[in-house]
């Protein structure tokens, strides 16, 4: 990758001292709020705000610029605003010098793009770009936050780093207060990536091809690994190539695209077990259920998305015949004929230590009493890290990598003349398997709604709260309409949080050519008011 | 009515005077934990557990007596299989009383248990679940001799020293506390314990005075609740002020769950197995967008402004109808909780300089 490691840079706390910062695809409000309540420190104490984003998000009635761009735009944009950067001079020449590469290959790239063109693509007015180019470049702090928004798109990948591009470019990377940072979902994405959980990595980033890591693994666990890369979510979710399947709290049957392929291939499988906390769709389906211990019911570490590991201890025995997670692992891990026997978290978490350099110093000791350690921490004499990068990228020097638009896969037509995006709501989460069950959130949102410009809703005949289908090329879907100058006139936005309304039939298997991450934020759909 | 008492408690007596109390009382302190914050706690070894009453306590004693989620009943049905005809029957569930004593207790959340009171122990209208709960509390209070970063308790008149309503004010001297006795049971305390107490002097009666007069003086915020609640009450407040703040609303509950004096509630019916239930009464806030959703999705009021108006009318307008005066005790913590922003000083400050403006213009 462009930095060499995927976390923010920065610390939450940083982002409250920052003069720019530019939000991009993140409703950071209802899916952040404790990095939204930074940005309205910041922006209190005189901070200038900049929000990309195609809808009119509660942060974007704050922003002081809201660059509202055509879904699938971001890399026309950007490079406009860089090719502004660089006819204006705000390039920060000495750190391209000492800390990146590859810079020619941008600049050459920049060149060629005529920013008045690459406005129109966006949908965004060209004085507002060159705006934001000059407030984010010639700001000391700047800081970019991106989520779903940016990444979601076929050309997730390519989103990425130009907002790496953007900063590199400014020197916008390697202090206190400037950064890029991805806003990671669950409490424990992070740290579940940090672990492996990706088709190319071990622990810690180390590559699944380096022989030296794999040398470590094996003498550490006593089997030899493959070297081979494993599949994507998306690979294993549709198609063949998978015949049996342990699914530990996900439910893919929801959060995946086309649900109808994602079910035809979970009911395939030779077999397939689910470890979850209630019963899921996805559970619904399993040859083999086991209920697992919730957050309160076991102990062990949790890393946010500022790279923090932080301890949790059990406060309740676990109910009924739930066990954590990791039991599940150690019990069916011994019946498959390799016995782990690991006595306590702690002694899992010195493991981690020992094979994951960049834990190398986070045992659970160390962590409490206190509010835990951000990794990088390589050994017992290292302390948190707050920022990343200081005096080099992880991987050395920074690359430049240019990126060019890339047409959405799934763009409207006459028949389908709706853009979708998809997204979240701030009452639930996910699939909806755990908040679907609180009374009060139900009440504060307690059915699907699409949100659609009130002049769609007067055309079409759709007056608040109606039921409307939606079609898209792979599937269709009801919802009751919200009428709302969020979203402009030819675009909706809904939520997949609802089992009644599994928005991600709509969705086309499509996805990054290099992350696979499905273009959950461009559906190009119909809508019909549905009669009673 | 009986006379105030003025005595003096060497410091080093605190803990042997809570020692002898705890032998018949459940005992609750402040105490700081190992993240650093300072809760109210049921303390159960005293010698383990340092009393903290240096920081201001992150909850005030609401839950103790009004707990977020609170079994009211079990509910059991009743099939009849000849005739299909379902009957409920209800089974109240009464909590225990537990004797315990409040110590540390600083008087905004003295006053907001008084308050409380009035909500709960109206007259014939008595909870009582919160009876229960609060029948048999002691409250070893102590004044504010420097109030915290955001309070405002001297604009709402409920604090940082009291008149009354606790049992037993504690003032900080230095190497002793002043301590003056409020209701009779606090009187008793200091007969039933005389060998830790004796009678306050000249000097410390001067003492005392300084602190509490040093005290005004050195609140950091001006905040001027009672100019806000005549321009609301006389319906000056620009529309644009409940505008501004509720897009930084996010609806999450906060300041109304933090809030001392916040008492508002909802009832569900949880079914815990075929046979039956439980009834139980959980906090509800009037800034969450469902607590006016009728049936069907309408709502009466426009979402976003009204939840902001109903909160800031409720504390500075319909409590001052009700009760004459505001039911916000100044103990700022929604300042701490709200993430946008959107709390009791800010509201008052915005709705204070347009009511200025405004009266400029007008001249
Ligand atoms: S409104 Fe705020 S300051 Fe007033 S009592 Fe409630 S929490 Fe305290």
């Amino acid at each position: 990758m462009t930095f060499g490691s995927g976390a923010m840079t920065n610390s939450i706390d940083e982002i409250g001292q920052a003069q720019v910062i530019l939000v991009s695809g993140s409703n950071t409000t209802e899916a952040h709020p404790q990095v939204a309540r930074r940005i309205y420190d910041a922006v209190d104490r005189g901070a200038k705000l900049i929000v990309i984003d195609p809808r009119r998000t509660r942060l974007a009635r704050h922003a002081h610029l809201h660059l509202r761009l055509r879904p699938g735009t971001d890399i026309p944009l950007l490079n406009a605003m860089m090719r502004c950067i660089l006819d204006e001079n705000l390039v920060d020449d000495l750190f391209i010098e000492m800390r990146t590469e590859n810079y020619f290959a941008l600049r050459d790239m920049l060149l060629q793009v005529d920013p008045g063109q690459a406005a129109a693509v966006a949908g965004v007015a060209e004085s507002d770009i060159r705006l934001a180019a000059r407030m984010y470049a010639r700001a000391q702090r700047s800081v970019i936050c991106y989520c779903l928004g940016v990444t979601q798109h076929i050309c997730g990948t390519g989103n990425v780093r130009s907002y790496a591009n953007l900063a590199m470019l400014t020197g916008h990377v390697e202090q206190e207060f400037t950064g890029v940072d991805p806003l990671r979902g669950q409490n424990n994405v992070q740290g579940a990536c940090d672990m492996g959980a990706l088709p190319v990595v071990l622990t810690g980033y180390q590559s699944v091809t380096d022989p030296v890591a794999l040398g470590k693994f094996a003498r550490a666990w006593g089997v030899e690994l493959s070297n081979r890369p494993g599949l994507t979510v998306l690979d294993m979710t549709h198609g063949e190539q998978i015949r049996a399947m342990l699914v530990m709290g996900e439910n893919p049957v929801l959060s995946d695209p086309r649900q109808d392929h994602v079910i035809a291939t979970l009911k395939g499988l030779d077999f397939l077990a689910v470890a979850d906390i209630f019963l899921s769709e996805t559970a619904a389906l399993a040859d083999v259920v086991f209920p697992v211990a919730t957050f309160a019911e076991k102990s062990g570490t949790v890393t946010s998305s500022e790279r923090r590991v932080q301890l949790m201890h059990q406060a309740i025995k676990p109910v009924g015949a739930a066990r954590p997670d990791g039991q599940v692992i150690m019990a069916l891990s011994e019946r498959l004929g390799y016995p782990m026997r690991y006595d306590s978290e702690a002694e899992v978490m010195e493991e981690i230590c020992l094979l994951t350099p960049i834990y190398g110093g986070i045992y659970h000791d160390r962590l409490d009493p206190g509010w835990g350690l951000q990794w990088p921490c390589v050994d017992r004499s290292h302390g948190s890290t707050q920022y990343l990068h200081k005096y080099a990228f992880a991987r050395g020097r920074g690359r430049f990598e240019p990126a060019k638009h890339v047409a959405p896969a799934e763009a409207a037509d006459e028949h389908y003349p709706f853009v979708l995006m998809t997204g979240r709501v701030y009452h639930h989460y996910h699939t909806g398997s755990m908040t679907r069950r609180s009374l009060s959130l139900m009440r504060e949102c307690g059915r699907s709604l699409v949100e659609m410009h009130p002049d769609d809703g007067r055309r079409l005949g759709i007056g608040p709260g109606d039921p409307v289908r939606l079609t898209s090329r792979h599937g269709s879907c009801s919802f009751n309409a919200d009428l709302t100058p969020r979203v402009e006139t030819g675009y909706l936005y809904a939520n997949f949080h609802f089992p009644e309304s599994p928005v991600n039939v709509l969705i086309g298997d499509a996805s990054d050519p290099i992350a696979r991450i499905p273009e959950f934020k461009i559906c190009a759909v119909q809508v019909e008011r549905e009669t009673a | 009515m009986m006379m105030n008492k003025n005595l003096v408690m060497n410091k080093d007596y605190l803990v042997p005077l809570l020692r002898k109390l705890a032998k018949t009382h459940r005992l609750v302190a402040p105490v700081r934990n190992e993240y650093g914050d300072t809760l109210f706690t049921i303390i159960t070894d005293l010698d383990r557990t340092e009393i903290d009453l240096d920081h201001q306590p992150q909850a005030s004693l609401k839950p103790y007596f009004f707990p977020q989620t609170d079994t009211l009943c079990r509910y059991v049905i009743d099939c009849d299989p000849a005739t299909g005809a379902m009957d409920y029957s209800f089974h109240v569930q009464l909590p225990q009383n537990r004797p315990t004593v409040y110590v540390g207790v600083r008087s905004c959340d003295m006053f907001a248990v008084m308050y409380t009171d009035m909500v709960f122990l109206h007259e014939h209208e008595r909870d009582v679940y919160y009876k229960q709960r609060r029948d048999n509390a002691i409250f070893i209070t102590i004044a504010c001799n420097t109030p915290f970063d955001n309070c405002f308790c001297n604009a709402t008149r409920s604090g940082p020293f009291l008149e009354s309503g606790f049992d037993l004010q504690l003032t900080d001297l230095g190497d002793r506390w002043f301590v003056e006795t409020g209701r009779a049971r606090g009187a008793g305390l200091t007969e039933d314990w005389a060998c830790f107490f004796r009678p306050a002097d000249e000097a410390d009666k001067r003492a005392q005075f300084q602190a509490e007069l040093e005290a005004r003086g050195r609140f950091k915020q001006l905040v001027h609740v009672d100019l806000a609640s005549k321009l609301l009450a006389e319906d000056k407040v620009p529309e644009s002020i409940f505008r501004d703040l509720s897009s930084r609303c996010q609806d999450c509950g906060g300041c109304a769950f933090i809030c001392p004096t916040c008492t508002c509630f909802n009832i569900t019916d949880q079914p815990r197995d075929e046979a039956g239930g439980e009834r139980v009464r959980s906090w509800d806030a009037c800034t969450f967008s469902g607590f006016t959703a009728m049936a069907g999705g309408h709502n009466s009021v426009d979402v976003e402004t009204g939840r902001i108006r109903r909160r800031f009318l409720h504390k500075l307008q319909y409590d001052v109808d009700r009760h004459g005066r505001p039911s916000c005790v100044g103990c700022g913590r929604c300042v701490g909780m709200c993430f946008g922003g959107v709390d009791m000083i800010r509201f008052i400050s915005m709705i204070s300089e347009a009511g200025e403006n405004g009266a400029e213009a007008g001249e």
